[in-house]
């Protein structure tokens, strides 16, 4: 559906993303992660043809993205990062108006987005707040019910409920066979709905994973409270298991397959409680842009 | 062309655009009420203006006296405030049309929609076209409907030269708002392309102006487009209309060509 290869753009300055590729497969969920400035946005503007790449190229359906802009946009459903629409009109205008612009009928649908997410669209689109122009944006997003759906930052400036909403939204789409490329730096948004995620950080593709393969790549975080302080002490001496951190009689260990040990060493003690945490898939992310900058180094 | 937009964008500059339009026409009709009271003492004015220095009379454009009612007008509407009002409109409304939208990033949802980059500014280009054509068509219906409530056959009117006078008006500010549009077509920065084309439009229009005040710099003037409209000649039926209108002309559609060309080809920070 979608293919990025070798995407490269190199801004005066040093930043910008070099050889970047990746694909996305029909009706897949694609989660593209990465911190501010990694360049996802960058990416993302060569897929909507709005920059020309200085190497490489990103195709839709095999329509080049950059040579065939005003074409390939007939597939595609976008919502920018930062959004900004026209002055003067209210939501619904400019919702009629896109409509126009994008020229499929797409009153139905446009309506039940509007139901659906719960916002009046007869506000002056200078009178919304950041989470209402959000969900205009979402509605504008989908409302044509394009093959593929690209989502920069989606959830930001939504509450925890629109949020929960978004995701029913996207899932329900992928149930019909949308597919989706979503920029993300809300990790539980993307274990929900992603099938794979790509991590880019300063400009260059560091990982293609699997969603359930960095899920299995967690670790989880043991917290062992001893019974006697100098038990925790002696704990954390033998260095049988690496402890993350120890306060007083409470000790952190992290645990990445190696339970046996852990068991062994923490039965010579006296253990008064444990307790045991997944760390979350920000973390996961953390590790892989730690164990990159430390081999680069 | 893209109608949906180009319906839409009429519709949020329409009231920008009748703005100047009404302005203009009423600063004409109160030009053509004033006339028959200032007609009467032509003598005693064209006396006026023999004393005024040749510099100052000729940058005013107001050489022409006030012996005719259309060498009247000439001096008075179309030498100083019509091109002044028109800059600025021309300045304002392709600064608006389309390093505006690219600033705000308004831009990515024209773009996202099966329109090709070249669409848009074809649309866009034509937008500020109509706006023009609107411009001077209400300007000219006012001025002869003046002529028709305030004249009559008071006073010598010779409409054909009236009507060459906005034609060239039209064609200079063709050229003009293809400079504009040029310049809005190729900057990010809304600021800085309402400068830039601010800058350079009223500093051709200063060159001209100085040009004509002083012989000693006349070559000032060969760096302006406004050097080729001359209202007052075309109101004493001098000088060469035609010819300046086809190179106003041609230095427009040159511009907005440029401009559309420019804009399909460059990266946009949407």
């Amino acid at each position: 559906m979608l293919v990025v290869d070798g995407l490269t753009k190199l801004f005066p300055g040093g930043k910008g993303i070099n050889d970047v590729s990746f694909t996305v497969e029909q009706g897949e969920v694609f989660g593209f992660l990465g911190p501010n400035g990694a360049g996802k946005s960058t990416t993302i503007r060569h897929i909507m043809g709005f920059m020309k790449p200085d190497r490489g190229s990103a195709s839709i359906k095999g329509l080049d993205t950059w040579k065939q802009q005003g074409i390939v946009q007939k597939l595609v459903g976008y919502l920018p990062g930062e959004i900004a629409f026209i002055e003067g009109m209210t939501g619904k205008e400019f919702l009629d108006f896109l409509a126009r612009m994008q020229r499929v009928d797409s009153a139905v649908r446009r309506k039940q987005l509007i139901d659906r997410l719960q916002f009046d669209v007869s506000t002056p689109i200078r009178k919304m707040s950041k989470g209402m122009k959000q969900k205009v944006g979402i509605v504008a997003a989908f409302m044509h019910s394009p093959e593929l759906i690209i989502l920069d930052e989606p959830t930001s400036g939504l509450d925890p409920l629109m949020q929960q909403l978004f995701i029913e939204l996207v899932l329900e789409e992928k149930a019909r066979g949308t597919t989706f490329l979503m920029s993300s730096h809300s990790f539980p948004e993307i274990e929900r709905t992603c099938d794979r995620a790509a991590i880019i950080k300063d400009g260059v593709l560091v990982a293609t994973n699997n969603i359930h393969e960095l899920q299995s790549m967690q670790r989880k975080l043991v917290v062992i409270v001893f019974e006697h302080p100098e038990d925790a002490e002696a704990f954390v001496q033998s260095g049988q298991v690496p402890a993350e951190s120890r306060d007083g009689r409470r000790v952190t260990v992290a645990v990445q397959g190696n339970y046996n040990e852990l068991i062994h060493e923490a039965a010579k003690y006296k253990v008064r409680s444990l307790d045991i945490t997944a760390q979350n898939l920000e973390d996961v992310f953390m590790q892989y842009y730690d164990r990159k900058g430390a081999a680069a180094r | 062309m893209n109608l949906p937009l180009f319906k839409q964008m009429m519709k949020i500059h329409a009231k920008g655009m009748s703005n100047y339009a009404f302005g203009s026409a009423f600063y004409i009709l109160l030009m053509f009420w004033l006339y028959p009271g200032i007609a009467d003492n032509t003598g005693a004015l064209n006396e006026l203006l023999k004393s005024m220095p040749e510099g100052i009379v000729n940058a005013f454009n107001i050489q022409g006296g006030f012996g005719s009612m259309e060498a009247f007008i000439s001096g008075e509407y179309y030498g100083l405030i019509l091109p002044l009002l028109l800059s600025i409109f021309s300045i304002m409304l392709s600064t608006g049309l389309m390093a505006r939208l690219v600033d705000q990033g308004s831009m990515s949802y024209l773009l996202s929609t099966p329109t090709t980059r070249r669409q848009v500014a074809i649309t866009q280009a034509g937008v500020l076209s109509a706006g023009l054509l609107l411009i001077i068509l209400v300007t000219t219906g006012a001025g002869l409907l003046g002529y028709v409530w305030f004249i009559g056959d008071q006073f010598e009117f010779n409409g054909a030269r009236y009507i060459e006078m906005n034609v060239v008006a039209w064609m200079l500010f063709i050229a003009a708002s293809g400079i504009t549009f040029l310049i809005s077509s190729v900057i990010n920065d809304e600021k800085k392309a309402l400068g830039t084309s601010g800058f350079i439009i009223i500093g051709m229009f200063a060159l001209d102006m100085l040009g004509k005040i002083s012989g000693s710099v006349d070559w000032l003037r060969y760096g302006s487009i406004f050097s080729l409209y001359r209202p007052s000649d075309i109101a004493a039926g001098s000088g060469d209309p035609l010819l300046a209108s086809l190179v106003l002309l041609a230095i427009g559609l040159a511009c907005f060509a440029a401009g559309i060309i420019a804009f399909s080809k460059r990266d946009l920070p949407l």
